[in-house]
Parts: C-alpha cells; structure tokens; sequence
C-alpha cells in the first residue's frame, strides 16, 4: 500500500518538476508563472495595461501577417469561380440593393419614430455622427466562445471604449478594448451583447442579447408578446451608447434576429465616434 | 548529410509550429458555418499527443508561450490558456511516467482526464475572476468534439510520426 503510494508520490513530483533533456522550464515553475500573469492581467495594474495593450498590438499585427495565406485562398478560389459563372456581376448588384434597402429602413424608422410622437424614443441627448474612423478588420477569428474581430485602428485615431461600430450604416457591435493601433469589437451574436433595441409601429422596447449562435434573440418584451415576422429592429438609444436609429436586422417568428451584416463576413467597418454617455463595462 | 538533418529538424519542428501557427493565426477549428454546434480544441490534441509520445518536440516553455499568444488573439485573460495547456501537460507527463506502453484507446482514456482538467481550471477561472461569460452548452460541445475527435487525430500524427520523425516513442 505504502509503495503504491510512493509510486504515486514519485510520479506526481516527477511530472510537475523534472525537466527532461531539451526541457529549460519544470511545468510547476511556469504554473507560478501563469497565475501571476493572469492575476496580474485580471487585476490590471496600469504598467501591465499598458504592456498588454503593447503585446496586444504586436500580436495583432503578426496574426494579420500570419492569416495571409487563409485569406488568400479562399480569396484566389472566388476570383476563379466568379469570372467563370458571372457572380460578380450578380454581386455588384447585391450591394446596390443593400444600398437602397439601407436608405428604406431609414425611412422606416423616422416614420415609426413621428408616429410615436417621439414618446417612445429618448433621443434628446444622441449627438450627432459627424466622426467616423474607416477600420480594417484584422482578425477575424471565429472563436466558439467569444464572438469579437480585431481592427487596425485604435487610441491613436480617437476609438476608446464603447464606441459603436457598423457597417453599411448597419450596427454591428461595440469597441470593449482599445490598444494605441488596434480595437476589439465585441460583436452582436456575442453572449456578453446587450442592446437596448425598438421595433415595430408601437416602438416596442426591448434587448437584443446574444447567444453566441448566429442569431441574436430579443428579451424582455411585453408581456405576451407576438412575435411577426420581417419587422426591423433599430438600436434605441436609451442607453446613451448606441445612435438611436441604427438599423440592425430583422426579427423571425421564434424571437431570433436575422442580422443586416452577416458576422462572419466583415473586411472593412466604421467606428463612429460618439463618446458613450453612460459608463460601459 | 546537414541538408538531411536540417529537413528532420524540420520535421521535428512541425508539431510546435502547427501549435504556434494554430495560436497565432485566423485559422480555426470552429466550424460553426457548417454545423452550429461544432468546435474542437486542436492544441489541447497536440499538446497530449506529443507530450505523450515525443516530449522532447513540445518544450513547455513554448506550450506557455504559445498559451499566451491564444490569450491575446482570443481576447481572454492573459495566462488563462497557458494554465490549461500546462495542466494538460501535467497529466500527459503523469501518464508516460506511470505507463510501460500506451495504446490509442488508454491515450484516449486518460486524454479524457487532461481534458476535464484543463477546461475544468479555464472555465472556473474565467467565470470567477472574469466578467466574460461563456455558454455552457458551448464548452459541453466543444469539450465533446475535442474528445470524439481524439483518435482521428491520434491517428493522424501516429501516422506523422512514422513517416517523419520515426517509431520509437518516449
């Protein structure tokens, strides 16, 4: 019994300190030394933010360069595929629609905003978007956790935290980390998403939450409510972060929202910079 | 004969730079667009399998580095995945130190073990000291995959070791 223990004894010991031939570190001594870091990193003292924000940049940098061959791939395949089936031309029109349909929902939303009276919407404090920063994405890595993309601007051009971001006029998510050169964008579908939403000819309010699915879910509606299909839903306002209006997607019959801007497609988006009323995180 | 060796360090490199370029890059194994639920932990594979068979390739220095690097690309916590890869670590050294000889279905046994561990310890850190929040029902499929998928993959680099770096394990 007392060797079956000291067989155990050894074995343990050995594992977490030995060091074997081509071995620099015991896994026991780089343990203490991730826990540091990480407590380090939770309880973020203003030296290692700004490291961070410093290996954040660098790193960021070396995935886009890394990711090179994964873009270009699928990239050269489209490019083949579209000149031979005339897609593109197919695409070029998509995109006028898209333009059109944008301006639509617009005009949507200011009707539904004057047949309101303007009661429903609080929207005295928005300022105007007059500053928008035009970023690229740089990483767009499809994390079954988290749902963020990283983009090539930060503190530099004025980003700070909360900021929302769109494409084609449509909300996509909000910065929740600015480093000197780059941001991350925490997107729509993201489990730690929530927006304050309205829709349909009552201004229904309620909160866009994600699931981290593809489709973001509408929560804490009246009670009872039915759900119909194909009714635009725009960001509110009320919470003093997002520009109320900003269209976002479209609802479905079970509660989901279809999305104007598919997540997993996102190259070029703007970050406009509204500075958030209200404190964010 | 140099050119030789440098195309067997070469390969011999190969696992920890697919480590590397796994943490670094865009390139994932979460293949949501084809099937919602599906999502793997490749490194966490590499990381047992070579810990396992060839300790010598994965220096737990790198493991920590490339841990780190996960960190900043994925958005969490620094150290929380160099703790997780380093557990994972841990228990493949365990096994090889407390096993004569080790077949698929005991690697894939025990990789169960390292699995819980090390996602065990991620997910609790993250959810105590963290405000990110995480579904639960992702991490079940994402631990599910990474653990149905073991032996395809074991295969795959049994297969790698063979051709490229030679038989004789640890």
């Amino acid at each position: 019994m007392s060797v079956s223990r000291d067989d155990f004894g050894i074995a343990f010991r050995s594992a977490l300190l030995q060091r074997g031939a081509t071995q620099k570190f015991s896994i026991f001594s780089l343990i203490i030394v991730a826990i540091i870091i990480f407590f380090l990193d939770i309880y973020g003292f203003t030296a290692v933010k700004t490291a961070r924000s410093f290996i954040n940049d660098v790193v960021y940098r070396v995935t886009y360069l890394a990711s090179a061959p994964t873009r270009l791939f699928p990239g050269i395949n489209q490019g083949v595929a579209s000149h031979f089936n005339l897609k593109k031309e197919n695409e070029e029109l998509r995109k006028v629609i898209e333009r059109y349909k944008s301006l639509d929902l617009n005009l949507e939303y200011i009707s539904n905003e004057n047949k309101n009276l303007k009661k429903v919407l609080n929207t005295e404090n928005v300022e105007s978007v007059s500053n928008i920063v035009l970023a690229k994405v740089l990483v767009d890595r499809n994390s079954p956790f988290l749902k963020s993309i990283i983009i090539n601007k930060g503190s530099k051009e004025g980003i700070i935290k909360g900021m929302p971001v769109t494409q084609n006029k449509y909300l996509i998510g909000r910065i929740v980390e600015t480093n000197y050169l780059s941001s991350r964008v925490l997107l729509l579908n993201d489990l730690n998403s929530r927006i304050p939403v309205t829709f349909d000819e009552k201004g229904t309010q309620a909160i866009l939450t994600g699931g981290g699915t593809r489709k973001p879910t509408l929560s804490y509606l009246p009670e009872n409510y039915q759900f119909v299909e194909d009714v635009t839903v725009f960001a509110s306002g009320k919470d003093g972060i997002f520009s109320a209006g900003t269209p976002i997607g479209k609802t479905k019959d079970n509660g989901e929202v279809e999305l104007f801007v598919d997540p997993n497609q996102l190259s070029f988006v703007t970050v406009n910079l509204i500075k958030p009323t209200k404190e964010v995180f | 004969m140099a050119k030789g060796n440098i195309i067997k360090k070469f390969f011999a490199s190969g696992p920890l730079i697919l480590l590397y370029y796994l943490s670094i890059s865009e390139l994932d194994t979460n293949l949501e667009k084809l099937f919602e639920v599906f999502s793997l932990n490749l490194q966490i594979i590499i990381i047992y399998f070579w810990i396992i068979k060839r300790p010598n390739l994965m220096g737990t220095g790198h493991i920590f580095f490339a841990g780190l690097i996960n960190d900043v690309v994925m958005g969490f916590p620094l150290g929380i995945s160099s703790l997780s890869y380093l557990i994972v670590c841990f228990v493949g050294n365990y096994v090889r130190n407390k096993s004569v000889n080790t077949t698929i279905a005991s690697d894939w046994f025990t990789f169960l073990i390292a699995l819980l561990f090390a996602n065990l310890l991620f997910f609790s850190l993250l959810n105590n000291f963290s405000d990110v929040a995480i579904s639960y029902s992702k991490i079940g499929y994402n631990t599910f995959f990474t653990l149905f998928l073991f032996p395809v993959f074991w295969f795959l680099f049994h297969l790698y070791q063979l051709s490229f770096i030679g038989s004789q394990d640890a």
